[in-house]
């Protein structure tokens, strides 16, 4: 099959979504709902920050607007993963009931076609109030704000989106060999929960799986330092974006090996 | 009234629940997962703190309130909303209305048995391994009676507050959004994330005066007090009594009334 070009795939990708977002806005009343209720989660986390700090002045060293920025910094760290690769969710379904095979037999890259199919618009609304706690935060702790930070801060916030990614696929991957695979990705969707938090609270031991088996603290802490305390980010944060770059390419492989080997449910 | 009919309801459930065993599996993870960072996170916190008591709790208090706090959400999440808008979605609710057993009565019912599964394989495991590795903490005595009359009322206004949020969702067909407010209002204003002795005075003020506190802080606090105070159980009980009727009500008006509203997709 003759290699298609980069130019070739955004074009498509653009035709894709936008019949998929015409579809979507024939149910205009579900996306504000979705929206309004993906916005209540990160005002509610936002309000737990708040009352935390109404009864203390910091954690482990951390300011309250320290916090608020690794909470944003999350935030917009897990949308591309929440918009564009939300396809995953139904991996395991289209897997079970045999659908899965029509997306074999297209003349593109399957990963690329099933994940170009579904654009989920809710997280745009995330992304928003992501971006927003990120420039108060940023604003109050007086970072600095140049081009060239506002340039690291895209570059590693992307690296970080990167990593929740390679875990999401890799997880939805498991239903070509697992049956009861809901879980599993259902347990790996809840790990972005927990990246708002500085590694610096948690024993050695745990910091260590947090940093190389559960990499959840590539997903803000890491990433985040490069631009919070640019003075003493450690080699591991100047590493992230290639962690995000090699573990998004080990779950294209996991996942399109899973796809490869699926034969259909024989119907 | 025809008990018989309704515990062969439970026991199916009961049964289901039983056969999910991988699943337990990983969802037990996902909790160790969560009171791993739980843990870390307030001991972070108090050694921030300058005195190791605040708002009357210290670390210990605060660790068993939240690990008990997080079994019991465990015991009693019943996904109801969720359940109910699928069979919305999917027009079976269709034959479970045609069913000679009220709806309400008969889902509550379908669904008590894996909650009873789940508060003896969840809950009665970690009060046992709080109160071993606490060397008895938590007091026995006449506040585990009324913790469990406590908890009676808290499953009943939670199912109360499942059911006016399903019937919603008769009329919006959105699902996702509208389940994840509940979840989010519940978990936070209940005390079910932080403890509502941490709440501003303000806030506080407002979350005793709604059903929410009922849930998850009424049961809890009854079970950790150690004082024995009659007092306070009962007005405590009474209060959930009061909410528990009232939601009551307005759940079964507000069916009663869409049921006849709606059209769903012919099952």
């Amino acid at each position: 099959m003759k290699r298609k070009s980069l130019g070739f795939y955004i074009r498509i990708y653009f035709k894709i979504l936008a019949q998929n977002l015409k579809s979507q806005m024939s149910y205009r009343a579900d996306f504000i709902i979705s929206t309004i209720g993906m916005i209540f989660t990160n005002i509610a986390g936002f309000v737990s920050f708040w009352i935390l700090f109404t009864n203390f002045s910091e954690i482990n060293g951390w300011g309250y607007y320290e916090m608020l920025f690794l909470y944003g910094f999350s935030l917009v760290a897990v949308t591309p993963v929440q918009c564009l690769f939300d396809n995953n969710w139904n991996l395991r379904r289209y897997a079970f009931s045999g659908d899965f095979i029509k997306y074999c037999f297209r003349p593109i890259n399957l990963f690329f076609y099933y994940q170009s199919e579904i654009f989920d618009i809710k997280g745009l609304g995330q992304l928003a109030f992501g971006i927003g706690t990120i420039a108060y935060s940023w604003a109050k702790l007086g970072l600095e704000c140049s081009i060239l930070s506002i340039l690291k801060m895209v570059v590693f916030l992307i690296s970080a989106s990167l990593v929740m990614i390679a875990l999401q696929n890799a997880a939805a991957a498991s239903c070509f060999w697992i049956e009861n695979s809901f879980y599993i990705l259902d347990f790996v969707t809840k790990l972005k929960d927990y990246a708002k938090y500085p590694v610096t609270i948690f024993s050695q031991v745990f910091r260590f799986i947090f940093t190389f088996l559960m990499p959840i603290a590539f997903i803000a802490y890491y990433p985040a330092l490069v631009i919070l305390r640019p003075e003493e980010p450690s080699v591991l944060s100047w590493l992230s974006p290639v962690v995000g770059i090699v573990m998004f390419f080990i779950s294209y492989k996991i996942w399109m090996r899973g796809a490869t080997r699926y034969n259909g449910t024989g119907s | 009234m025809n008990l018989k009919k309704y515990l062969t309801l439970t026991r199916a459930g009961a049964m289901e629940t039983l056969q999910y065993r991988a699943s337990a599996v990983v969802i037990v993870l996902g909790n160790l997962l969560y009171l791993t960072i739980v843990y870390f996170l307030w001991k972070a916190i108090y050694a921030s703190s300058p005195s190791e008591v605040v708002n009357g709790m210290t670390f210990y208090d605060t660790l068993i309130y939240l690990v008990l706090a997080a079994a019991l959400a465990a015991s009693i999440e019943m996904y109801t909303v969720w359940m109910i808008g699928r069979d919305i979605q999917s027009g079976k609710i269709v034959l479970d209305l045609l069913k000679p057993m009220e709806y309400r009565s008969f889902y509550f019912w379908s669904m008590a048995g894996s909650m009873v599964m789940n508060f003896l394989m969840t809950f009665i495991p970690t009060f046992i391994a709080v109160e071993i590795m606490t060397h008895g903490a938590i007091h026995i005595g006449m506040n585990i009676v009324w913790f469990l009359i406590a908890l009676v009322f808290a499953v009943l206004i939670n199912y109360s507050i499942d059911f006016i949020v399903s019937t919603i969702c008769l009329f919006t067909e959105s699902i996702w959004g509208i389940n994840i407010m509940k979840q989010v209002i519940i978990m936070l204003l209940s005390g079910a994330t932080i403890p509502l002795a941490f709440f501003p005075d303000k806030l506080r003020a407002v979350v005793d005066h709604l059903p929410f506190q009922s849930i998850y802080n009424a049961p809890l606090s009854l079970l950790l007090d150690s004082t024995g105070d009659v007092r306070k159980a009962v007005t405590t009980l009474a209060t959930q009594l009061m909410w528990c009727v009232v939601m009551t009500v307005i759940s079964k008006l507000f069916w009663n009334v869409s049921v006849k509203q709606i059209t769903v997709n012919g099952g």
